[in-house]
């Protein structure tokens, strides 16, 4: 019972490791377009992004439920090795999530959870032990569907706020207006990023929890919350230093109407996501509405190459994150429990040791920036000079006919007047 | 082993989601006109000139407002006409307002 506790332990600071390391990935996802078109200062940006993550994860526990209470059947698992899985999959999410920010390459930290926690039960326990259902249902698809729902919801409401304040006569459209509106747009995904990605991480303390049967409901204890929702808050500030100088220099092209547009669409389909419990990647549903919104501006072409890349990285999170997590896993069920876990523990702070002192020793720019948000900005090209819509083609052509009509006038008029002088 | 898919819950979070940023985004988009529209043509200058390329200068800044100033002035619009659509800005501010405060509220007494 006492290395039961231990590793439970273990599991719960490695837990808020990984919590403060998914806030510190995901500060762009809110931020990234109020910073890029000038709606908030960046401090001021980071600051609100913090708070607003604290609150989100008070709202719901909804994505916690279907972490500590769907994906692994604990009863498939004996209580004395279940605490060392859990512990060997965040080893998984943790190392993949830190050497994909090392490499500067677009990956999610929620698919990186599940893809540790997988791979650690495929070799821990046995395949039995994962709920495949709840997996596809509640991860695998929601992780296919998500940016497409966004991105499609995004393009709609773009066309919209476009379409609704179009002038005709080159006075002020009031555009500029959306940049107020963006402040609050920008401060909803952030709680909506608090009330998605804090629970992950209830989720899998509650489940460390329930093995060692220290709880037997699903539903997180109050403790659980409070830390990890001061965890992801602290993470999401830390993380902002470096959004601050990338993201300062402007990474993406978005306009305040566009931005507003997409932090709406991820906004909203994070926030009903997380209240039916579907455990989403926020940074894959802010991309895909990134993507949308730039679509929704008129003459934009997408960059497929750029959304190919986004989408490998995405694709690899998984299966990676799986088989670093199996890896660990191997080496808790070949070492023993506690050697196991204590050599696996000694590794991963050896390799996060190492990852960000190289991290430092390269300057920020925009190849290593941990934005995967800003970086699907590149994934559409937005045309400076975009072809004019229907109705400003017709005036066109109507002024175009006047101007004719007048030069005609004119020059009857002109013949008119020499033919009067002839006389 | 047979894996049961709810499709309907993805359905509901798409037209739920489609249907609160159409409603936020609509209304706000809504209220900007009509503040053109009352002579109240909105000027936010970045909170801060960085260097981003999408960041305006503070000569851009200075210029819009001026044109705005200059539209405001020529609002061939009646004082009550003014006033009506000012109103309309300020109540689809508040439409838009609501909708985020339901969604929030529903979030929270559904859990």
């Amino acid at each position: 019972m006492e290395t039961a506790a231990l590793i439970v332990v273990l599991v719960i600071v490695l837990a808020l490791f990984f919590d403060f390391t998914n806030g510190f990935h995901d500060t762009a996802n809110a931020m990234a377009t109020p910073i890029a078109t000038g709606a908030l200062k960046p401090k001021a940006a980071v600051l609100l992004a913090a708070v607003l993550n604290l609150v989100g994860a008070f709202l719901s526990t909804e994505v916690a439920k279907t972490i500590s209470g769907g994906i692994i059947h604990e009863d498939e698992i004996s209580a004395t090795i279940f605490p060392s899985i859990i512990f060997a999959g965040l080893i998984g999410a943790i190392t993949w999530n830190m050497l994909t920010w090392l490499l500067g390459l677009p990956s999610s930290s929620s698919h990186a959870l599940f893809g540790g926690l997988i791979g650690a039960t495929l070799v821990g326990a046995s395949a039995a032990a994962i709920d495949m259902g709840v997996v596809m249902s509640k991860v695998v698809l929601p992780a296919l569907i998500a940016p497409l729902t966004a991105g499609i919801i995004a393009f709609t409401v773009t066309k919209i706020a476009y379409a609704m304040t179009r002038r005709y006569d080159n006075k002020p459209d009031g555009r500029d207006g959306f940049r107020w509106g963006q402040i609050f747009t920008s401060s909803l995904v952030a709680l909506a990023h608090g009330t998605n990605d804090a629970q992950k991480t209830m989720g899998v303390i509650t489940l460390a929890l329930i093995t060692v049967g220290w709880q037997t409901s699903s539903q997180p204890q109050t403790w659980v919350i409070f830390a990890c929702a001061v965890t992801i808050a602290l993470g999401t500030y830390m993380g902002g230093w470096r959004i601050i100088r990338t993201l300062g220099k402007g990474l993406t092209d978005v306009k305040p109407a566009q931005g507003f547009s997409a932090e709406a669409s991820t906004a909203s389909t994070i926030l009903a996501s997380s209240a039916l419990g579907f455990a989403l990647s926020t940074t894959q549903v802010a991309s895909g509405s990134v993507i949308g919104s730039g679509l929704g501006r008129r003459g934009s072409t997408v960059r497929w190459r750029t959304v190919g890349r986004i989408m490998v990285g995405w694709l690899l999170t998984l299966p990676a994150s799986g088989l670093v997590g199996a890896l660990a896993a191997l080496v808790v069920v070949w070492l023993g429990q506690v050697v196991g876990v204590l050599v696996c523990a000694v590794a991963a702070v050896a390799i996060i040791l190492a990852i960000f002192l190289r991290s430092r020793r390269n300057a920020v720019t925009s190849a290593n920036a941990m934005s995967g948000v800003a970086d699907s900005g590149h994934a559409v090209k937005v045309k400076r000079n975009p072809p004019p819509t229907r109705r400003q083609r017709q005036l066109a052509r109507e002024q175009a006919r006047a101007a004719e009509k007048a030069e005609k006038d004119a020059a009857v008029r002109v013949r008119a007047d020499e033919g009067g002088n002839g006389k | 082993m047979t894996v049961t898919i709810d499709w309907l819950a993805f359905l509901q979070v798409f037209v739920v989601a489609m249907a609160g940023a159409v409603v936020v985004v609509t209304f706000y988009a809504v209220g900007l006109r009509m503040l053109v529209r009352s002579g109240h043509a909105p000027v936010v200058s970045p909170a801060e000139f960085t260097d981003a390329i999408t960041v305006i200068t503070e000569k851009q800044a200075k210029r819009s407002a001026k044109a705005a100033a200059k539209a405001a002035k020529r609002n061939p619009l009646t004082q009550t006409q003014k006033r009506i659509a000012l109103v309309a800005a300020y109540a689809a501010f508040a439409v838009c307002a609501l909708a985020v405060l339901g969604g929030l509220l529903l979030i929270v007494f559904n859990h």
